[in-house]
């Protein structure tokens, strides 16, 4: 029933935020502002992404940040070194991204518990190793600068304060937002969340485990990979930070804050947590310190909010898997 | 004389239910005691939360006079009220001896580690002739001997066990029922929880039934209790209670 | 391949795996003992290395380098302490505790890294050698403190066995990691074994990471590579056994030289990576080990 009253309040409060989101720029014209706000679509829709395997299909996959930043890496080589239109690099990027998911996911849906966290993390850093190896292609530490940007005929995306870019940005977010909440309520997201909660009765049911996780990863994986792309033709550049351990734990703490498994409270949280590291970026001495903040706030949320940030905004709605739960076991009659 | 185990108003139970509430039961310092009664009613919930092995437990409980009831699991082996629990597998991949040896943890037990080793192997031979082997290859019966020697081990001032022949043959049960009346004519006190109605009337001075997470009925053995007055128990007069 | 660079590849295999060896032994103890995976072990690592600089020579205070290797080793086992205290030990029995302390021990890395950063900046720093000049084994000339290394780690190995096979505090360790609960029927305190037994690890991820810098220099992420490399032979060796992770170890590090020495460093990792791949495809539970827990 609170699952209802959800989902029927839960359009008009996503029109709302949507309408604030359209309207920021007639309220400031602030190009930092409105950087910030890119950032914050484009980590909004890696951890949105995320969310799907690491929330609703209970993949502890940590290989997420690693598809993001070859997403950035593949547009980028595309885009620069390739000569493609940088609109038709981040798609194809992203085509790309969902390939590498896939061969990853190939092992890692057949693994366990723990296996599931140690090899999805070793490819990620892994990832990291052949990009810096391969600097002739991609700049080595140094990182891979001026990429294209995107362009329409007769309009650059550099002008007007970064207004194109930020509607694009919003744009994309809406659009993976709202890809990713038809996924998982079509029958397929279903059948994740009774995988995820009951593996073998999902499997007596007759769901093919490896073969639905394997989608799963690979749909999350090409979501994250365009934006990717998004931010390698936004910031023009693709630096093996994206790689790092930070870079995973800003995303990581955005899922967990937000509440896992419930796609929109990832978004609100990269709202706050990359308006707020960002304002601590400009604090002099604490460009490291802010990745310390983060990670403490991370555990801080794994310790006390539990239901992420989300459960604290709508109180009395259990931990999202339990609302999730009765649709699995409804029918289990001897 | 003080009473080995003295337990009143004891609940406890998980998350935010109680499943037994406000037990109250006593064992005499040299006293047998069993509790039985259906599976699931709460039995071994009372040894959990006499043993602190419970999160959720309220009441008092006296061992030899002195209140354990605020006490952590490990003080309270310290003081010597061992917990040996239903169907332990122990350590799967550590051999016998170094099983029995390590369960001498607490001081006292510590002190006493060679004579009670050499008791252990005296009471279970096939443990003794086993003593390399890891505990993972044992059969059922020799894990219950193994159970019950790391009890011993620890130096007990008190037993409790918990269904200590579960699966086991009539003549395995046998051997084990010998072997509890043996240390119990040693002096120290047991309290015994068990299914099987015949067996426990064998083993025990005094009995209780628990049913629906309560203590129903105390029966003496100069009681004549006569198997159909058990049956009712069981299945009757039980439900009303 | 002439006997020359078999002799090469051998010998730097042979540091290689002894160092893989070290790190994952600490990884395999906190695994079976704790039930979890601790990321944070390669933080720890470069934290021993910088402690240990610090109060190095070349550093602040001026202690010998033995001196001031094992009071660093002492100073992360404490602050193993700490991190079993505020990061594990809350979640016990939490129903994702897997999942949760992975994330705990991420943000710990991230922590402690940042950290390290913040204290010693990024320029890098040249441990003393604990022990100076060049020894020749099978004709290949390597640093005595190479040499010094692929014989102080049997010698730990051994030690770290001997002590879970015979103390007292050893064998709790291994009780609690097979069956807490029965553990804690004999009177052993549980969480303080925990506490032991990640300390002890972090003093593992200590002591590799001084041996790592005196080899090579000490850098913000000295323990990243080789946290990689453990992940790779820990799946290889499977977590639950610690014989079958240190054989792993040797035998990854003598594949990752053989791999450098025929088709060069850049490609070595990626190569050992899809290999990981294939044998995990063949074999779900590892090449040797089997999934416990």
């Amino acid at each position: 029933m609170i699952a209802r009253l959800l989902s029927s309040r839960g359009p008009i409060v996503a029109i709302l935020l949507l309408a604030v989101a359209l309207a920021l720029p007639f309220l400031s014209d602030s190009t930092y502002l409105r950087h910030l706000m890119i950032l914050v679509f484009i980590y909004g829709i890696v951890a949105a992404s995320w969310d799907v395997t690491l929330g609703y299909t209970g993949i502890f996959n940590f290989a997420h940040t690693a598809f993001f930043g070859l997403g950035v890496y593949a547009t980028g080589l595309l885009a620069k070194l390739g000569g493609l239109d940088p609109w038709a690099s981040m798609l194809l990027g992203s085509v790309l991204v969902a390939g590498i998911a896939a061969l990853v996911a190939w092992p890692v849906v057949r693994l366990q518990g723990i296996y599931v966290v140690l090899v999805t993390f070793a490819f990620s850093q892994l990832a990291l190793q052949f990009v810096i190896s391969q600097s002739d292609l991609t700049g080595g530490t140094q990182g891979l600068v001026r990429i294209p940007t995107i362009q329409l005929p007769g309009y650059n995306f550099l002008r007007d304060y970064k207004l194109g870019y930020y509607y694009v940005g919003l744009a994309l977010l809406g659009l993976s937002v709202l890809g990713l909440q038809i996924l998982v309520r079509s029958d397929f997201g279903l059948s994740l969340r009774a995988l995820r909660d009951n593996e073998d009765y999902a499997r007596a049911r007759g769901i093919p485990v490896a073969r639905q996780r394997l989608k799963a990863l690979v749909a999350s994986a090409f979501v994250a990979g365009l934006a990717g792309g998004f931010y390698a033709v936004y910031l023009r550049v693709a630096s093996p930070e994206v790689f790092s351990f930070a870079t995973t734990s800003l995303i990581l703490s955005m899922v967990l804050v937000g509440g896992v498994g419930t796609l929109w409270g990832p978004v609100l949280a990269a709202v706050v947590l990359t308006l707020g590291s960002e304002a601590l970026a400009n604090v002099r001495g604490l460009d490291e310190g802010r990745h310390m903040l983060v990670a403490v706030a991370m555990i801080l949320a794994l310790r006390f909010l539990p239901g992420g940030l989300i459960s604290a905004l709508l109180p009395r709605r259990g931990a999202p898997d339990r609302a999730a739960r009765p649709t699995v076991q409804g029918p289990t009659t001897p | 004389m003080t009473d080995a185990l003295e337990v009143d108003g004891l609940s406890g139970g998980y998350d935010d239910y109680d499943v037994v509430s406000n037990i109250g039961l006593t064992v005499g310092a040299s006293e047998r005691v069993g509790l039985f009664g259906p599976n699931g009613h709460g039995k071994t919930t009372i040894l959990n939360a006499i043993s602190a092995t419970l999160a959720r437990r309220r009441g008092t409980v006296r061992f030899f006079g002195q209140p354990v009831d605020r006490a952590r699991p490990q003080a309270i082996v310290a003081a010597g009220l061992i917990h040996v629990p239903q169907a332990n597998t122990v350590f799967p991949d550590m051999e016998i001896q170094e099983t029995l040896e390590l369960a001498a943890w607490t001081p006292r037990a510590r002190a006493a580690r060679a004579e009670n080793l050499d008791r252990v192997l005296a009471l279970f031979p096939r443990l003794a002739e086993r003593r390399r082997q890891l505990a993972r290859t044992l059969s059922g019966g020799e894990r219950q001997m193994l159970s019950i020697g790391v009890g011993l081990m620890c130096a007990p001032r008190m037993l409790m066990l918990d269904e200590p022949t579960l699966g086991l043959s009539p003549k395995l049960k046998d051997e084990l029922a010998q072997a509890i009346a043996t240390i119990s004519a040693g002096g120290i006190p047991i309290l015994v929880v068990e299914q099987d109605v015949a067996f426990v009337l064998s083993l025990v001075d005094r009995m209780y039934f628990v049913n629906h997470g309560a203590i129903t009925r105390e029966i003496g053995r100069r009681d004549a209790v006569d198997h159909d007055e058990i049956m009712a128990m069981y299945f009757g007069a039980g439900a009303t209670a | 391949m002439t006997l020359d660079a078999l002799a090469t590849v051998l010998v730097s295999g042979l540091v290689m795996g002894s160092v893989y060896a070290l790190m994952a032994s600490g990884l395999s103890l906190v695994w079976s003992t704790l039930g979890i995976f601790n990321f944070a072990h390669g933080a720890l690592m470069t934290l021993g290395a910088y402690l240990a600089w610090t109060l190095a020579g070349s550093g602040v205070l001026g202690l010998p380098p033995w001196i001031a290797m094992l009071v660093a080793v002492a100073l992360v086992a404490a602050v193993g302490v700490l991190l079993e205290r505020l990061l594990i030990r809350p979640f016990y029995g939490h129903r994702a505790m897997l999942l949760v302390t992975v994330m705990t021990t991420l943000a710990a890395t991230v922590f402690l890294s940042k950290g390290i950063q913040l204290v010693w900046g990024p320029r890098l720093k040249e441990l003393p050698a604990l022990a100076p000049g060049n020894v020749s084994i099978l004709g290949t000339s390597i640093s005595a403190q190479e040499a010094l290394i692929v014989g102080v780690a049997p010698i730990v190995l051994g030690a770290l066995w001997a002590f879970l096979r015979f103390s007292s505090t050893g064998r709790g360790i291994r009780a609690v990691g097979q069956n807490p609960q029965a553990a804690q029927l004999i009177g052993i305190d549980v969480p303080r074994l925990f506490a032991i037994a990640f300390a002890l690890a972090a003093a593992l991820a200590a002591l590799t990471g001084i041996l790592i810098g005196s080899v090579r220099l000490v850098t913000p992420s000295l323990g990243d590579e080789p946290l990689i490399k453990a992940l790779i032979i820990v799946i290889f060796g499977g977590l639950g056994s610690m014989a079958g992770t240190i054989w792993a170890a040797y035998l990854i590090g003598l594949a990752e030289a053989l791999l450098v020495f025929t088709i060069g460093i850049y490609w070595a990792p990626s190569t050992l990576f899809l290999l990981l791949i294939l044998v995990l495809v063949l074999r779900p539970q590892g090449l040797m080990g089997k999934v416990v827990r």
